[in-house]
C-alpha cells in the first residue's frame, strides 16, 4: 500500500515537473479555437509570397526576394464567431526544391495552388502541383485554386472561363486574385478556411487524426485537458 | 522609483524607461511600485522575466506580476506578455532560498493557489533585489495591518489573470467600445416564517410589482421557508413547496411583461431566485449559483446564505439571500455568519462575492434595535423622526460603523416600520409573553458602482407572517459592448497581435544559400564553412530538419553542429564535410544522375521559417561506383569527362556500346594476370578494401587515365581495386538474375541465366571467371576461399543474402565458373553451344582490349 502511494506520488511529481516544463500548456490561454495549416504552391514567380504578405500584412511586397525555403505567417480570423489561427506556410516555387517542398504538405488543411494569369506555362504546370498535392494530403484537404496577379489585365494569357473550368472539373475552389492590389486576397483565404470550417462541422474532417492540418482548442485550458495539448505544443517544449 | 537614492550609480537608464513602459501596460487607476529583473531557467534556457510589483487604487490591494517580454530592451508595452500573476493575498510567500551560489541567486514566490515558482537573479542586482524584497514585505503588511480581518478585494487582476493576450488587450481598450445600459433591479427578501405561501390567496403583486418602471431583473430573497421535519427528508414535498412559491412569485410580478425564471437556489430555508425579463435572457452570458451553510454546528444551513453570480452584457452582478444568527445578544455570530459568507462563497469559476461589479444583498439579516434600558421616547413624534431615532440604537448600523461588517455596502434611507415582528394577521407587534423589540430584520444592502437606489420599503398589508415583506428597486448601470465599436477594436487587436507574432518570428540570416564544393574527387575529403546569424531580437534556436524519414542529409556529408542557439547579434559557423568513399560513392553518383544538386539541408529556425541550403559540387568521376554498362560507354579516360556527361552516360539505358568490357576492368585483370605467383594470397576475406589510403588515390588516377605508366601499387592494391570495381556499382554485376543464380543447381542453368546479362556485364563476369579459374589451377590461392569471396561480391544484395546457406550457394555457384573440373566436366555436357559463344565472345573481347590496350 505504501509502496503504491510512493509510486503515485512520483507520478504526480512528474505530472508536475512536466506542467512546469511545459507553461505553455497550462499557463497560456489560447486566442483562438483552432489551428488551421496552409500550403501555398505553385511555380516559381507566380506571387506566393506575395499573397501571403498580402493577407498578413495587408501590403503588397515590392521586389519580394525568391523564398529559398519555407516561409510561414500567421493570422487569426473569425469564421461563425470561431476564432482560427491560420498558420500559413508559403513554399519555394522552384523546380529544384520541389522534393523538399513536398514535405510540408503533410497535414495541411487547406492547399492554396497558385498560378500567374499572365504566364501559360506556370498554369499548365497546375496539373502536376495537383497530383502532389492529392499524393500528400489528405482527401479531405480544402484545395484553392487562385490565378494571381489579376491587375495585369493586358498581358493576360489565361482566360479565367479556362481556369475556371479546370477547376470545376477537378473539383477546386477558384478566384482569380492580384497580391499588388488585395482584391480577392482576403476572400481566398477565408473561403478556405470557411470551407475547412464547414467539413468539421459536417464531420468530413477527423480532428482526432494525426494529419487533418487542424488543431482544436479549448477556449479555457485546464490540466484535464493536458494529453490533448500535449501534441500541439510537443514542438515547443522539451518534453 | 526603483534605484533611485540607493546610490547605485550604475543603474542604468534603461530601467526608467523599461518603468514607463511597464506602467503602459496597466490602467490608470493601478500603480507600478516597483520592477525587478530576473530570470527563470527551464532546461538549459534563461529565461528573462520581469517582476513588477503593482497596486490597485480601485481595489487597494498589491499584486506581483510576472512578465516575459519579446525583446531587450523594451520598446513598446505589447512586447510584455504576462507570464504569472501573484496576489499579495494572505497565503502569498516571498521565500528566499539559501541554495543560491555565487553566480545564481534563487527566491520562490507562491500563493495558495499556486506552488512555488523559481526565480533567478543575478549578484549585480542584489541590492534592488533588497528592495524588490522590502517594498513587498511592506506592501503586504500595509494591507493587512490596518484591518486583519478585512476582506481584500484583487478582482482587478482577473484583467491579468487567465486571459489570452488579445483578451488583455481588449480588457485595456474596454473605454472604447464600452457603453452603459440602465437596467431595473428589484430585489425583495421577506422572511416566511414557515407559512406555506397558499396562506394568502391573492397573487403577492403589493410586494412585488411596486415599481414605476418594468423591471429587467427580479432577485427574489425567501428565509424561513416552510421546511417541517417532515419536508427536510422528503425532497418530493419540498420540491412542491418551491414550485408554489416559485409560480406565485412568478404570477405576481410587473404585469404584462414576459418573465423568465433564471435559476434558483436554495439551502434548507433560505431561497433566492432570479427572475429576468425574456429578451433580457440572451444577454445573460453566465450564472452560477453556490450556498454557505451556518446555523447549528456552522453546517446544518438553517442560517447562511446562498447566491447567484451572473453576467449580464459585460457586467457581472451577484445577489446574496442570507439569514444570519438570531437573537438580540448574537451580534458578534451575526459578523462572523457574514464573513463566512463572504469568505466560503466561490462560484465555479473561481470568483467571489466582490469580484462583481453590481453586487445586491438581502435577507434576514437579524440585525436588532438595542435601545439602551430605561430610554425615553420624547413626546410625540412623527413617523420619519421614530425611525431615525430607532436607526440610531440598529445594531447593523452600529456595526458598519465600525467595519465589523458589509464593509463597503450601501443601504438606503429606511422610512419604513421596523418589520419584526408582529403578530401573524395583524400590524401588531409581538404581543406574545416574549415580547420581542421590534427591528429591522430584513434588509436590502448593495455594493458597486453606477447604482441607483429607486425605491426602498416594506409592505404593511401582507401580513400571514410574523415578518414583513421588503423590497428595493435600483436603476444600474451595466457595462455592455457596442458591437460595431467592438468589432473595430477588436480587428485592431487581432491585427496587432498578428503583425506581432509575424514580425517577432524568430529569423536568422544564412551567409549563402548555396555551397559549393567546386572539384570533388573520390576518396578525397573536403569541407566548406559558412555562417549563421542571429539579427533579431530574440534567443534563437535552429536545426537542421530531418527530411522524410532520412536524415538530415545525404550520407557523403556530414553537419557540424546539426543544432544549436544562437544569442541575439551572435554568429555560428557550420562546417559540412563531403566525403565521396567507398560507402558513400553509390549514393552521390545516384544523386548526380536524378537531380542537379548533391543535397538540399533543410534549416529550420524554431517557430519560424525553414531556409533550404543547397549543396552543389563538380564531382570528378571515377571508374569507381560506375556500372560496367556506364564504363563501356565511354571513349576516353573517365578524367576527361565532367560531371554533366557522366550524368548523362548513367541515364543512357541502350545496348550500344564503345568496348565490350570497361577498359580500367581489364586493365586491372591484365596487370594482375602478369603477377604469376605473386598473386598468392592477395583475395582474402578481409575487408581491408573498406580502409582506402590517401596511397590509393594514385591508383584511382592511373585508372581513370588509361596511364601508360606502370602501376602505381602492388598486387594487393591491384587486386583491392578490382573488387571494389565489382563491388561499388548500385547494382551487383550478376542482377537481375542473382535469386535465379543462387538457386541454380547446374552450371548449365546457370549459364542460361549469365547469357541473359547485358553484355559488359556478361563479358566481365567471364573473364574475371577465367582469370580466376587460372590463378586456382596454378594454386595461387584456394577455390572455396576465392568463391566465397568473389561469390559473395558478384551475388551481393539479394534477398537470400539472409539466408542460412547463402554462402555455401555463393560458393557452389562461383565453383561452376571457376572450378576447372566442373567447369570442364559442365562444359562436355551438352552446353558447348551457349557457353561456347560466350566463350568465344569473352575471349573475342579479351583479344580486343588487349589489342587496344597502350
Amino acid at each position: 500500500m505504501n509502496k503504491m502511494r510512493s509510486v503515485v506520488n512520483k507520478l504526480h511529481e512528474r505530472i508536475d515537473y512536466l506542467i512546469e516544463k511545459c507553461p505553455n500548456m497550462t499557463a497560456a490561454p489560447y486566442n483562438y479555437n483552432y489551428i488551421f495549416k496552409y500550403i501555398i504552391i505553385g511555380d516559381m514567380g507566380v506571387g506566393k509570397s506575395c499573397l501571403l504578405h498580402q493577407f498578413t500584412e495587408k501590403k503588397f511586397m515590392a521586389n519580394c526576394p525568391h523564398t529559398i525555403g519555407v516561409e510561414f505567417g500567421t493570422r487569426i480570423i473569425e469564421v461563425d464567431d470561431k476564432k482560427i489561427k491560420l498558420q500559413i506556410w508559403d513554399t519555394a516555387g522552384q523546380e529544384r526544391f520541389r522534393a523538399v517542398t513536398r514535405s510540408y504538405y503533410r497535414g495541411a488543411a487547406g492547399a492554396l495552388m497558385v498560378y500567374d494569369i499572365t504566364r501559360r506555362s506556370t498554369y499548365n504546370h497546375l496539373s502536376s502541383w495537383l497530383t502532389d498535392t492529392r499524393n500528400l494530403t489528405n482527401p479531405s484537404t480544402v484545395i484553392f485554386l487562385i490565378g494571381n496577379k489579376s491587375d495585369l489585365e493586358s498581358t493576360r494569357e489565361v482566360t479565367y472561363e479556362e481556369a475556371k473550368e479546370f477547376a470545376d472539373e477537378n473539383g477546386l475552389m477558384f478566384l482569380e486574385a492580384s497580391a499588388m492590389t488585395g482584391q480577392n486576397v482576403e476572400e481566398a483565404f477565408l473561403e478556405t478556411a470557411r470551407k475547412i470550417y464547414q467539413n468539421i462541422q459536417e464531420g468530413r474532417l477527423d480532428l482526432n487524426a494525426s494529419e487533418s492540418g487542424v488543431q482544436h482548442r479549448p477556449s479555457q485550458p485546464s490540466r484535464t485537458s493536458l494529453t490533448n495539448e500535449a501534441s500541439p505544443n510537443r514542438d515547443q517544449c522539451s518534453c | 522609483m526603483p534605484g533611485s537614492g540607493t546610490g547605485t550609480g550604475n543603474v542604468p537608464m534603461a530601467v526608467k524607461s523599461t518603468l514607463d513602459i511597464v506602467r503602459q501596460r496597466f490602467k490608470e487607476d493601478e500603480i507600478v511600485h516597483y520592477i525587478f529583473e530576473a530570470y527563470q531557467i527551464q532546461g538549459q534556457e534563461y529565461l528573462d522575466r520581469l517582476l513588477a510589483l503593482v497596486s490597485s487604487e480601485s481595489g487597494g490591494t498589491y499584486a506581483i506580476i510576472a512578465f516575459s517580454y519579446l525583446r531587450t530592451p523594451l520598446t513598446t508595452a505589447n512586447e510584455l506578455i504576462i507570464n504569472k500573476v501573484f496576489a499579495l493575498n494572505e497565503s502569498f510567500q516571498l521565500r528566499q532560498d539559501g541554495k543560491g551560489s555565487i553566480t545564481t541567486m534563487q527566491f520562490d514566490l507562491s500563493t495558495a493557489e499556486d506552488r512555488p515558482i523559481k526565480y533567478y537573479y543575478y549578484p549585480l542586482k542584489s541590492q534592488e533585489y533588497e528592495e524588490f524584497v522590502a517594498k513587498v514585505i511592506s506592501c503586504k503588511n500595509s494591507m493587512y495591518k490596518c484591518d486583519p480581518e478585512a476582506v481584500l478585494n484583487f478582482s482587478w487582476l482577473n484583467d491579468y489573470r487567465q486571459i489570452g493576450e488579445v483578451k488583455q488587450e481588449l480588457k485595456k481598450r474596454e473605454a472604447e467600445y464600452i457603453v452603459y445600459k440602465d437596467i431595473i433591479i428589484y430585489c425583495a427578501t421577506w422572511n416566511v416564517n414557515n407559512k406555506p405561501c397558499c396562506d394568502s390567496n391573492s397573487p403577492l403583486r403589493s410586494w412585488l410589482a411596486c415599481s414605476e418602471k418594468s423591471p429587467d431583473i427580479y432577485a427574489i430573497g425567501i428565509q424561513e421557508l416552510d421546511t417541517p421535519t417532515k419536508a427536510m427528508l422528503n425532497s418530493t414535498q419540498m420540491q412542491a413547496t418551491v414550485e408554489q412559491w416559485t409560480q406565485k412569485m412568478v404570477e405576481s410580478l410587473y404585469p404584462g411583461v414576459e418573465y423568465e425564471v433564471l435559476r434558483s437556489v436554495r439551502l434548507v430555508g433560505i431561497m433566492l431566485i432570479v427572475i429576468v425579463r425574456k429578451q433580457l435572457r440572451q444577454h445573460i452570458l453566465r450564472c452560477q449559483l453556490n450556498s454557505v451553510a451556518r446555523g447549528v454546528l456552522n453546517t446544518l444551513g438553517n442560517k447562511g446564505g446562498v447566491a447567484i453570480s451572473l453576467q449580464l452584457h459585460e457586467g457581472n452582478i451577484c445577489f446574496v439571500n442570507s439569514h444570519l444568527a438570531a437573537h438580540m445578544g448574537y451580534v458578534d455570530e451575526r459578523n462572523k455568519d457574514y464573513n463566512a459568507i463572504v469568505e466560503g462563497m466561490r462560484f465555479d469559476d473561481r470568483r467571489t462575492i466582490s469580484d462583481h461589479d453590481h453586487i445586491f444583498w438581502l435577507g434576514d439579516l437579524n440585525y436588532r434595535i438595542q435601545e439602551p434600558p430605561g430610554q425615553q421616547r420624547p413626546g410625540p413624534l412623527t413617523d420619519a423622526q421614530t425611525y431615525e431615532l430607532l436607526l440610531q440604537y440598529d445594531q447593523l448600523g452600529q456595526e458598519m460603523r465600525k467595519g465589523r461588517c458589509f464593509d463597503g455596502y450601501t443601504e438606503g434611507e429606511i422610512k419604513f416600520r421596523p418589520t419584526y415582528k408582529y403578530d401573524p394577521g395583524t400590524d401588531n407587534y409581538d404581543s406574545s409573553e416574549k415580547q420581542r423589540a421590534p427591528a429591522y430584520c430584513d434588509r436590502v444592502l448593495w455594493k458597486g458602482t453606477r447604482i441607483e437606489q429607486l425605491a426602498y420599503d416594506s409592505i404593511m398589508e401582507i401580513r400571514q407572517s410574523d415578518h414583513k415583506p421588503v423590497y428595493a428597486i435600483f436603476r444600474a448601470k451595466i457595462k455592455k459592448r457596442d458591437e460595431i465599436k467592438y468589432k473595430k477594436v477588436q480587428e485592431e487587436v487581432l491585427k496587432a497581435v498578428d503583425k506581432r507574432e509575424n514580425d517577432n518570428q524568430p529569423q536568422i540570416t544564412v551567409e549563402t544559400v548555396s555551397i559549393d564544393f567546386g572539384r570533388v574527387r573520390f576518396n578525397e575529403p573536403s569541407m566548406q564553412d559558412f555562417n549563421v546569424y542571429n539579427n533579431c531580437p530574440l534567443p534563437v534556436d535552429f536545426r537542421f530538419k530531418e527530411k522524410d524519414m532520412h536524415d538530415i542529409c545525404e550520407k557523403y556529408l556530414q553537419v557540424d553542429p546539426r543544432q544549436d542557439s544562437l544569442m541575439i547579434d551572435s554568429a555560428r559557423s557550420i562546417r559540412i564535410k563531403l566525403l565521396v568513399d567507398v560507402r558513400t560513392v553509390g549514393n552521390l553518383l545516384k544523386k548526380i544522375r536524378t537531380s542537379d544538386n548533391f543535397d538540399i539541408l533543410i534549416l529550420h529556425v524554431e517557430n519560424g521559417r525553414d531556409i533550404f541550403i543547397t549543396v552543389t559540387g563538380d564531382y570528378q568521376p571515377s571508374c569507381f561506383g560506375l556500372s560496367m554498362e556506364t564504363m563501356c560507354r565511354t571513349n576516353r579516360p573517365l578524367s576527361e569527362y565532367t560531371q554533366e556527361q557522366i550524368k548523362h552516360l548513367m541515364r543512357d539505358e541502350s545496348p550500344e556500346y564503345q568496348v565490350t568490357m570497361p577498359r580500367e576492368f581489364f586493365l586491372l585483370i591484365d596487370y594482375l594476370h602478369r603477377q604469376g605467383s605473386n598473386l598468392e594470397g592477395c583475395f582474402n576475406a578481409h575487408d581491408s578494401r573498406y580502409s582506402l589510403g590517401g596511397h590509393f588515390n594514385a591508383v584511382r588516377d592511373w585508372l581513370d587515365t588509361w596511364s601508360n605508366e606502370e602501376f602505381p601499387g602492388n598486387v594487393q592494391t591491384a587486386a583491392q581495386a578490382l573488387m571494389l570495381l565489382l563491388e561499388l556499382p548500385e547494382q551487383s554485376l550478376l542482377e537481375p538474375f542473382v535469386e535465379d543464380l543462387l538457386a541454380s543447381s547446374s552450371k548449365s542453368k546457370a549459364m542460361d541465366y549469365i547469357a541473359l546479362l547485358s553484355a559488359p556485364k556478361r563479358n566481365v563476369f567471364m573473364h574475371l571467371c577465367m582469370f580466376l579459374r587460372e590463378g586456382i589451377l596454378c594454386q595461387y590461392y584456394d577455390l572455396q576461399q576465392v568463391a566465397l569471396i568473389f561469390g559473395r561480391i558478384l551475388l551481393r544484395g539479394s534477398s537470400s543474402s539472409s539466408r542460412m546457406d547463402y554462402n555455401s550457394r555463393c560458393i557452389q555457384f562461383m565453383r561452376f565458373f571457376i572450378d576447372s573440373d566442373i567447369s570442364d566436366s559442365a562444359l562436355g555436357n551438352g552446353h558447348a553451344s551457349g557457353s561456347g559463344n560466350i566463350q568465344a565472345k569473352s575471349s573475342t573481347s579479351a583479344t580486343f582490349s588487349s589489342s587496344q590496350s597502350r
